[in-house]
């Protein structure tokens, strides 16, 4: 029988969850990580893998995103799988003069933040990779953006969380969790547990897992679905997005896109990724549409259209893969990374599409807030309370 | 509405047979061999309509009509016996002799019974039913592979017989070997040919990284996440767990099928002119 009394509960193996475990079992807390499938079978496995600074907002949102980046060298020296941390940077692609103002205003408020980031010109974006439609106005190149393979990630968090005295317990779901003597008693499917602090890091089931203990937490699916090439000759040699993937996944902007009806009633932003096997993920698409994640030919065809748009050369390169997640999207487009009235309950949840990029920081932070009480870094913008209604 | 018996079993009841497709009557299996399509799902399948020298076959529009035989102008002659990829068609002739009926039906296993051969006669769901003889055996070319073999039978058994045991296959089973792996799959030997994975990183995957299902190894290894999606791998993979985790084929969860079914170009998948709401 699997001893049953631990430190701490992290319940979800995604990228939030193993990465806290990861790093509060680093810091010799006693910590059992519980999942209802397997590692990374929601969000973290149906995703892309980028390590991005450039797609957040000047301020807190920036400084945040560059402290997680920061971590990811040594996570790769660390780690037990894996996970193909690479730096290549990235580009974003301007369609029009419009698009290109908009643009420079972000990277000069990019540049005072820290991050390198400059604007290119049509032909400097060229010079980069030929392959681009020869109509795009301007670039925006970000130097520090890198990547991995997201599913490795949480392997190598958990795996090596198991290694440092971590208990897995998977495919068992949650099915209560009760106060009990100053900690918790936590029901799954397979045995009890017993810890004196829990953390729910469910991704978009974290509003259910709140609901065990009475807490109303502001997380909802938006998915996006994402196309695989064949491994083929390299494409692109980093990742690029049009400038317009700011505007979907933001959607503040009064600026509308000369796109097809289609493209436009599905949330549809090119990204294309190259990864370290030698495929093309190619991104990027919005809605809300619940839980589903099933493939939709409707997307699928919007997101081929806008790849062809930016890169005319995929037009022949072969599709061998779809797939759909869905993204913990939160009101303001962060993260709640936070303790709660519930005291002994903690969250790390509500990441939308920057999940992976941030799990290190969130990992981080969520470990120092449960061993010593309080993260090295001031993240109270990120608190539960912002979401609590008086 | 009943629930349909085929979905549950995996074969029709006489009943469903006589709903969708027609039963001949008594006066007409009297007169001698007569077809009985067996079909009853509403599948797009059209081959028995043009196999049928007379005619007597019609499926008509749309293609996913169930067939019907005209007993007048049907004389039992069975070519649209092996021509019916489902091996549904069986032609029964209630005259054979006082006592005895024949079934034709179609047999695509090895080894081909002989002419005399005593056997078991099988119903739909492959349960013996009988002893039988055999009293024909057709494989000509246009057959392409698919024999037509008839046993005589009973009167009695003449509406549920559809088949045979395989001859010279043991056991009480209806006539089919359990499957046995075969050898130990050596650990250098690649089992993923799309991303070139071996049967030793698969094990690996169960035994050190917590893999159990088939996306599991998949995402642990990329076994499957080639060209060809794990249709080619997919079932050395699910052995591979099966023998390290000792658990039955049926208990490896299997992989999510996701589009495209085969590889698309962006060009196909986008439309016309890479671009445009094609008609939507």
């Amino acid at each position: 029988m699997m001893e049953n009394k631990f430190d701490i509960a992290v319940i979800g193996a995604g990228a939030e969850g193993s990465a806290t475990a990861y790093f509060a079992a680093k810091s010799g807390a006693k910590v059992i990580l519980i999942d209802a499938g397997d590692l990374a079978e929601g969000t973290s496995s149906r995703c892309d893998g980028d390590i991005l600074v450039s797609d957040k907002m000047p301020g807190f949102d920036c400084e945040f995103a560059l402290a997680s980046q920061a971590l990811f060298p040594q996570l790769a020296k660390e780690l037990d799988f894996d996970f193909e941390w690479r730096k290549e940077g990235t580009m974003y692609l301007m369609e029009t003069e419009e698009e290109t103002e908009v643009a420079e205003q972000y990277c000069r408020n990019m540049v005072a933040c820290g991050v390198p980031m400059k604007m290119l010109t049509a032909k400097e974006v060229h010079e980069d990779e030929p392959n681009v439609a020869d109509d795009v106005v301007s670039g925006l190149r970000c130097e520090c953006d890198g990547g991995v393979y997201p599913i490795g990630m949480v392997y190598g968090y958990a795996l090596t969380a198991r290694r440092l005295g971590a208990t897995l317990l998977l495919h068992s779901p949650v099915t209560g969790i009760e106060p009990e003597g100053g900690g918790f008693l936590i029901r799954t499917v397979k045995q009890e547990v017993r810890a004196a602090k829990v953390v729910n890091c469910c991704g978009v089931k974290a509003p259910k897992v709140g609901m065990m203990v009475g807490l109303d937490i502001p997380v909802e699916a938006r998915q996006g679905q994402i196309l695989v090439t064949e491994h083929t000759f390299p494409v692109v040699k980093h990742e690029f997005h049009e400038f317009g993937y700011m505007l979907t996944k933001f959607g503040n902007s009064s600026y509308k896109r000369n796109v097809s009806e289609r493209v436009e009633r599905n949330g549809v932003a090119m990204v294309i990724e190259p990864t370290m096997a030698g495929n093309f993920l190619i991104g990027s698409s919005r809605s809300f549409v619940g839980e589903d994640i099933s493939s939709d030919i409707d997307v699928m065809q919007a997101l081929a259209e806008r790849a062809i748009r930016f890169f005319p050369v995929l037009k022949d390169i072969k599709i061998i893969h779809a797939y759909s997640g869905v993204r913990p999207f939160t009101p303001d487009h962060l993260p709640i990374i936070s303790d709660t009235p519930v005291d002994g309950y903690y969250i790390a949840a509500g990441h939308e599409g920057d999940g992976i990029g941030l799990s290190a920081i969130t990992g981080k932070c969520m470990a120092e807030m449960l061993v010593s009480g309080k993260s090295e870094m001031d993240i109270s913008p990120l608190s539960y309370s912002r979401f609590i209604k008086n | 509405m009943m629930e349909e018996m085929i979905k549950i079993n995996g074969y029709p009841t006489i009943d469903e047979i006589r709903k969708n497709n027609g039963w001949p009557s008594d006066e007409r299996f009297a007169k001698g061999p007569v077809a009985i399509c067996e079909c009853v799902q509403e599948i797009p399948c059209n081959p028995c309509e043009a196999a049928c020298p007379r005619h007597a076959i019609a499926v008509g529009e749309p293609i996913t009509n169930t067939p019907r035989v005209d007993n007048d102008s049907c004389t039992g002659c069975g070519m649209c016996i092996a021509c019916c990829p489902g091996l549904a068609i069986f032609v029964i002739d209630k005259t054979y002799s006082e006592t005895m009926a024949t079934v034709s039906f179609p047999f695509e296993y090895l080894p081909l019974p002989e002419k005399g051969d005593k056997v078991k006669a099988v119903a739909r769901d492959g349960s013996a039913v009988c002893e039988g003889e055999i009293v024909k055996i057709l494989d000509p070319k246009r057959n392409d592979h698919t024999p037509v073999v008839t046993v005589a039978v009973p009167k009695a058994f003449a509406d549920d017989v559809r088949s045979i045991m395989r001859p010279g296959v043991s056991g009480d089973e209806a006539g089919f070997e359990p499957f046995v792996p075969e050898g130990y799959i050596d650990d250098d030997v690649i089992v993923c040919r799309c991303e070139e994975v071996t049967a030793g990183e698969i094990r690996k995957a169960v035994r050190e990284y917590e893999g159990d299902s088939l996306t599991g190894i998949k995402r642990r290894v990329r076994a499957g996440m080639g060209l060809c999606q794990g249709r080619t791998c997919g079932k050395l993979v699910t052995r591979i767990i099966q023998e390290e985790l000792g658990k039955r084929a049926d208990e490896v969860a299997q992989g999510t099928r996701r589009p495209p079914v085969r590889p698309v170009t962006f060009g196909e998948l986008a439309g016309k002119d890479g671009g445009e709401d094609d008609g939507k």
